[in-house]
């Protein structure tokens, strides 16, 4: 893949957003559905020219945009496997964005649709960075088109959420830089220069930072970790600072809530697998049953708060910070499953969830309310939304078959099979520290997602048909009443991904495993995780004293043909 | 930990169990491709449903296509029955599903495949399943006929969908692929019971047993999780042979040596068993799913769907078998819940429910005969059970059907003997008297088999649960024949239901205002504490009284699609008592379904060459040496004893509901109610001893409350502290308003600015 489509594929939304503000208003959907269906097919093409037998590489191998080389500021960028997915999944949910907008916005539409842009630049740019300014450059930069998109765009709220959204998130990440820089620092001048290429310079690139930051005192790890993990675990967000998304959210327009459930969460987990897991392995070894609990307040305390939720926007928004906390519980399982889980579970989620946001954002439209005491029954008089409503209802619950499952079943498999204990004497476990009782008390949240979830079906879809009082719609919207063909449009390829991951999730499963497994070693090897492979497990030999068993049947470590 | 259970132990170890050698029987052939047709032309039937919902399609065209396809699904399944060799297995592998590797070695990669297994279980399984669910699709064609259009496409595409999960649930190569299957019957069936979903009670019900299923499910998931952990696996050809070693160990009574992880696997398992199968204490959702239509209640809560808890523990016995608590454990609660849901079911007045109760009975019988090692009654009493409960329920669908959804015995009576409803009536009979257990039926032979091992096998407290399960055996007979006394006999009369205006799909606001499935029943109890309400007159004098264009109702008598499946089911019902006897060759097969148990995965624990009859099966023969009661064949002894109880039952339930029984008249019953501890008794277990109070009392209200408190924990206390520190430096710094300003330019700018700073500490560090 070359380094120039990557290049292409943030500066091209700049340039579209450009000439949205040169272009009249009445252009500007146009002009942005259109880049945004560009960049999707240049990621399309990127996707194909990448090498996936190589998935784990950093690819273009080498990257490097000379900006201030005395202080070694550089541009470089690269993907490896999950890089792509999450990649692809930002320039998937651009397109859909632009088009679910095309009814709701009426006022400031080049504001709107230039910042819109802007901001997938800055989501593709988090993605591929290579370096820590790059990096940290676009991941702020986010918060700016989201204030925008929250504080102009959202109900009645908007600017509290906004600045709330801002501040929060903003303070956070202040946190990430510090310990970001500690390792630049650490790298600088506390390296010999002969130790790896790049020790013992200014450097940036992740690579060089990852080799040096795993070469500090397990206290400097701890602190280092402490930093990172508040920066990004406000961003995910995990319990219990999470309190700026229900708000968020319920404010923000409809594709802003799309975007930031599909993928500014995902920033959070991102910078956990990409930076704080890698960077501070001891630590995270350490903090992991911590944070491992964490998740697991948030799953269940979450899950009931969505339980009793009116706002069925809030509930979708409390049921993001539930969900969120399985993807963070298999980050911190250590091991191939819960992190492949994860990652899966930030394209999965990103797309459920925006899903469902898009559906509720279309409701709101029609009706201008939100509250499932004024609202119910729509199936009735919707039946291709209720269709869709009880599909990604029933995705975002896990139904097997659908995408949801994988990724929630990988998590809380990696969860439980991260056990030192248990890797002593079964062969199907790894080294770890969570265990079976995190996926136990983390599996509960599947059974209240599926109460709040279906409270939410058996209020908004199921029941006899109940309308806002005095609710003409025909008056406020010139939207029929069921969904129409671009609404159908918008919904249909998320429909057909979640499908499809569902029921085929090879390509994905095997495009990631590489990369993850690559983190997941080298957090084994540097964090002091044990290593176990016992080759025959003696359970068998005590098993037969008198020798009645066959030596195939002997070692069932063996597997048969294995 | 060898000394708390040596009754089972000693029991496999005595029986020689797992003494054969295992290595040979254990090989796995390539299967079939067409096999998996099985399961995708169901898939297929759901796709083009959705298309004929699209096009708006407004005949019976879903229907007959999926007819079609769901009955060329069942030839498949019987061609791969013809195809199986004797005691073979085979794996036919579609696509890979889920594959995650982590290294090389064994444990280090979770395969997943969707493949399917092919074995006599998975035949047998699939045999019912496919032949059932062509029929029921075929009089569902009728019965749904007043929905034609969006609710009739939705409807068949729900049903062919149904199909596909069960068929992946049964062939499901790996724990994984079941595990797809299991909840997708369960999604399925949360779309089918809530078919009419203007109906807050359908809703509510449908909601009920999706989540009531999710528990069981989470227990199921567990499972999975620790087998995995522990055997590194999840496909059944790789697990059942790591299983042996500790089949062995249990053979030669050293449960001690088996890790109590491998123990605690079916006992995870069970708990998705308990929810699937409506087994105590999650046995609540099942008598609400009858809001669902009758097709419905038929195929899915009768006679295929639930056996899945069955079918996981025979698919998994050989897990079970090597566990000392697990077989107990399921023995217990099949038992209890058997006996609980049969007490209930005495005291209904709603036939279907009845008919809903009795089936969570029945599974407890099923359970019971796993538990009690005779996996071949388990399995057997599915397959008699499948075809009389579901000729039982499509009769009580076509009553429902013809008298406007009356259900209510008490407002029915001598159905049989009016015109058109005579084969309702002989396939009600046949029926009931498979229910009832009565002599030389199906339903007796297959139950006889349960209760007999109840005796001989050794077991914690297994004789008392035989006494039990005798016991409820006599109230089935009771209760089932009380159903057909009042309703099928007796003088001709009737109510109709108050869906006059069409059918159950049409709900007139009047009917909303029952809030749940179960507050329904307790309205009818309301006004009629107890069978004593009269017969309500002749059908026009009690019309007049309640509703408006009486003389215009008229029983609206099944046409020939549901006439033609009631005789061709009941005949298959009478035919099933067959494969008792047929080919049964050898009596240490027990018959057809012997053999089909034998040479599967239900039995694998004996391994044997493929020519070699299993001793599982043996033990299940019960030859006079294995075990005996009153010094006979115990199988025998239980002829007598099994069949002179179901005669006491029905005996009870002629007296009481039929003779001297005529119009406007109490029937014995209701002097009976006028004594009081009789009158409580009935009046709980008409309440279903309150288990859904108890739940909702202990359960959901603390939970609702609990998140009622986190709500404002996060809203007041998190938030709180949040906003405290936000707001702190602003009070603090009045002078630096302006940055607040909330102007984003500003924000850009102080952004830009801060990364400046930082570069410029950067910078000066490395001077």
């Amino acid at each position: 893949m070359s380094e120039s489509i990557l290049h292409v594929l943030i500066l091209l939304p700049i340039a579209t957003a450009a000439f949205i503000v040169a272009r009249p208003a009445g252009e500007a959907k146009t002009v942005a559905l259109w880049g945004s269906l560009i960049s999707l097919v240049l990621g399309v093409v990127a996707a194909f020219q990448f090498d996936w037998s190589n998935a784990g590489a950093m690819q273009p191998e080498v990257s490097l945009v000379p900006w201030l080389p005395a202080l070694g500021l550089s541009i470089s960028v690269g993907a490896d496997g999950v890089s792509m997915m999450l990649v692809l999944l930002t320039l998937l949910l651009g397109p859909i964005c632009v088009a679910a907008s095309f009814s709701s916005i009426k006022h400031r539409v080049k504001t709107y649709y230039a910042w819109l842009t802007v901001l997938q630049a800055a989501m593709v740019g988090v993605f591929v960075a290579r370096d820590i300014l790059l990096f940290y450059v676009c991941f702020e930069f986010t918060l700016i088109p989201m204030f925008v998109l929250i504080s102009i765009y959202g109900s009645s709220n908007r600017k509290a959420a906004a600045t709330k959204f801002f501040l929060y998130t903003f303070t956070g990440s202040i946190l990430a830089l510090a310990g970001l820089i500690y390792v630049i620092w650490f790298n600088a001048t506390r390296m010999p220069v002969e130790a790896f290429a790049g020790a013992g310079e200014w450097s940036f690139q992740i690579d060089t930072l990852r080799q040096a930051a795993v070469r500090m005192s397990p206290t400097e790890q701890g602190w280092v970790f402490a930093a990172m993990l508040l920066g990004f675990a406000v961003k995910v967000p995990l319990f219990p600072v999470h309190t700026w998304l229900p708000l968020a959210h319920t404010e923000a327009p409809t594709a802003g809530s799309v975007i930031l459930a599909g993928v500014l969460l995902k920033l959070g987990t991102y910078g956990l697998y990409r930076f704080a897991i890698p960077f501070t392995p001891i630590a995270a070894v350490d903090f992991a049953p911590f944070i491992g609990l964490l998740a697991v307040i948030g799953i269940v305390f979450a899950g009931l708060i969505c339980w009793v939720q009116d706002d069925v926007k809030k509930l979708v928004a409390y049921s993001s910070v539930s969900h969120l906390g399985f993807c963070v519980l298999g980050l911190f399982a250590l091991n191939t499953m819960g992190q492949s889980g994860s990652v899966m579970y930030m394209i999965n989620h990103g797309l459920s969830t925006g899903a469902l946001f898009l559906l509720i954002g279309m409701v709101y439209e029609r009706y201008h309310t939100r509250s499932m005491r004024e609202l119910g029954g729509l199936a009735a008089k919707m039946p291709v939304w209720s269709f869709f409503m009880v599909f990604f209802v029933m995705a975002s619950a896990g139904l097997p078959g659908l995408n949801g499952f994988i990724s929630e079943f990988m998590c809380l498999m990696g969860t439980f099979q991260a056990s030192d204990t248990l890797a002593g004497s079964s062969i199907g476990a790894t080294p770890g520290v969570l265990g079976p009782v995190f996926a136990i008390l983390a599996g509960t949240g599947v059974v209240i997602g599926a109460m709040y979830l279906l409270m939410m079906t058996g209020k908004m879809v199921w029941g006899p048909l109940r309308e806002p009082k005095g609710h003409d719609h025909h008056n406020h919207s010139e939207l029929a009443d069921d969904l129409n063909a671009r609404e159908i449009a918008v919904l249909t390829p998320l429909a057909v991904l979640c499908l499809v991951l569902g029921l085929f999730p090879t390509p994905v499963l095997k495009g990631i495993e590489a990369p993850v497994n690559d983190t997941v070693r080298w957090v084994q090897e540097h964090g002091g995780l044990r290593l176990y492979r016992d080759p025959a497990p003696a359970r068998v030999t005590e098993l037969s004293p008198a020798g009645v068993v066959t030596p195939e049947l002997a070692a069932p470590a063996a597997g048969g043909e294995r | 930990m060898q000394t708390t259970t040596p009754q089972l132990a000693e029991t496999i170890g005595a029986l020689g169990l797992g003494a054969a050698d295992t290595g040979a029987a254990l090989e796995v052939a390539t299967g079939p491709a067409w096999a998996m047709l099985i399961p995708m032309l169901p898939l297929l039937g759901a796709a083009i449903m959705g298309v004929c919902a699209i096009m708006g399609v407004r005949s019976k065209l879903p229907a007959w296509i999926t007819v079609g396809l769901l009955g060329f699904s069942a030839v498949l399944a019987a061609a791969m029955y013809a195809w199986l060799p004797e005691n073979g297995r085979a794996v036919s592998v579609a696509w890979e599903w889920i594959n995650v590797s982590w290294g090389d070695e064994p444990g280090q990669t979770l395969k997943a495949n969707f493949g399917f297994y092919i074995d006599s279980l998975t035949c047998l399984w699939m045999l019912f399943v496919t032949l059932l669910a062509t029929l029921i699709a075929l009089y569902a064609s009728e019965y749904m006929s007043h929905d034609l259009g969006a609710g009739y496409c939705r409807f068949f595409a729900a049903f062919n969908l149904f199909v596909f999960s069960m068929a992946c649930l049964v062939m499901g190569d790996n724990l994984l692929l079941l595990f797809l299957g299991w909840e997708g019957v369960g999604l399925c069936s949360y779309l089918l019971i809530g078919y009419h979903y203007k109906k807050h009670s359908a809703v509510f019900a449908a909601k009920k047993a999706f989540i009531v299923n999710r528990i069981g499910d989470l227990g199921l998931l567990l499972g999975v999780f620790l087998t995995f952990v522990h055997f590194g696996t999840l496909e059944y050809k790789d697990l059942f042979p790591m299983v042996q070693p500790y089949i062995e160990a249990m053979r030669q009574g050293a449960v001690g040596d088996i890790p109590a992880v491998v123990q605690l696997i079916p006992v995870l398992l069970m708990i998705g068993a308990f929810g699937k199968s409506a087994q105590l204490p999650l046995f609540v959702w099942l008598p609400d799913a009858m809001e669902g239509p009758t097709p419905v209640s038929a195929l899915i809560h009768a006679a295929t769907m639930v056996t899945a808890g069955v079918y996981l523990i025979a698919r998994m016995y050989p897990l079970f078998l090597v566990s000392e608590w697990a077989l107990p454990i399921v023995a217990w609660v099949g038992g209890l819940t058997a006996l609980v849901a049969a007490t209930i079911a005495m005291a209904q007045f709603d036939i279907k429910r009845i008919m809903a109760y009795s089936t969570v009975s029945q599974l407890g019988f099923m359970f019971c005969g796993l538990a009690f090692l005779s996996s071949v009654g388990g399995a057997f009493h599915v397959v008699t059970h499948a075809f009389f409960k579901a000729t039982l329920f499509l009769c009580c669908g076509a009553v429902m059907h013809g008298f406007a959804g009356q259900l209510d015995l008490r407002k029915l009576s001598g159905v049989s003997f009016m015109k058109g409803w005579g084969i309702v009536g002989i396939a009600m009979f046949i029926g009931c008297l498979n229910l009832a257990g009565f002599p030389f039926t199906a339903g007796y032979f297959s139950k006889d088999m349960i209760l007999a091992e109840a005796f001989i096998t050794p077991g914690p407290g297994y004789q008392f649960l035989g006494v039990i399960l005798l016991l409820t055996a006599g109230i089935t007979a009771y209760y089932t024949f009380r159903v057909f006394f009042r309703v099928f006999v007796g003088p001709k009369q009737f109510e109709p239901g108050d869906e006059l205006h069409g059918h159950d799909g049409h709900i007139d606001d009047h009917h909303e205002e029952h809030g749940s499935a179960s507050r329904a029943t307790e309205a009818d109890e309301g006004h009629t504490p107890g069978d004593h309400e009269p017969m309500g007159g002749s059908v026009e004098e009690r019309g007049k009284k309640t509703h408006e264009h009486p003389e215009h109702f008229h029983p609206h008598a099944p046409g020939w699609a549901i006439n033609g499946v009631l005789a061709t089911l009941a005949i298959l019902s009478v035919l099933a008592a067959a494969l008792y006897f047929f080919p049964g060759a050898d009596k240490s097969h027990k018959g057809w379904a012997g053999g089909m148990i034998s040479g599967s995965s239900a039995a694998l624990v004996v391994g044997g060459e493929a020519d070699h009859p299993t001793r599982l099966a043996a033990f299940v023969g019960a030859e006079p040496e294995q075990g005996t009661l009153f010094g006979q064949d115990p199988h025998k002894i239980m002829y007598y004893v099994s069949g002179v109880i179901g005669f006491v039952g029905i005996a009870i339930a002629f007296a009481l509901h039929y003779a001297g029984r005529k119009e406007s008249e109490r029937s014995a019953a209701n002097n009976l109610l006028q004594v009081k501890p009789i009158r409580t008794a009935h009046r709980w277990a008409n309440a279903k001893w309150y288990v859904d109070e108890l739940y909702d009392f202990a359960l959901r209200k603390p939970l609702w409350a609990a998140s009622q408190i986190f709500h404002l924990i996060d809203k007041l206390l998190i938030d709180g502290l949040v906003n405290l520190v936000g707001y702190l430096p602003r009070a603090l710094g009045k002078g630096v308003r302006p940055s607040q300003s909330g102007v984003l330019h500003s924000y850009a700018a102080a952004m830009a600015g801060g990364l400046a700073v930082i570069l410029l500490i950067v910078l000066l560090l490395s001077l």
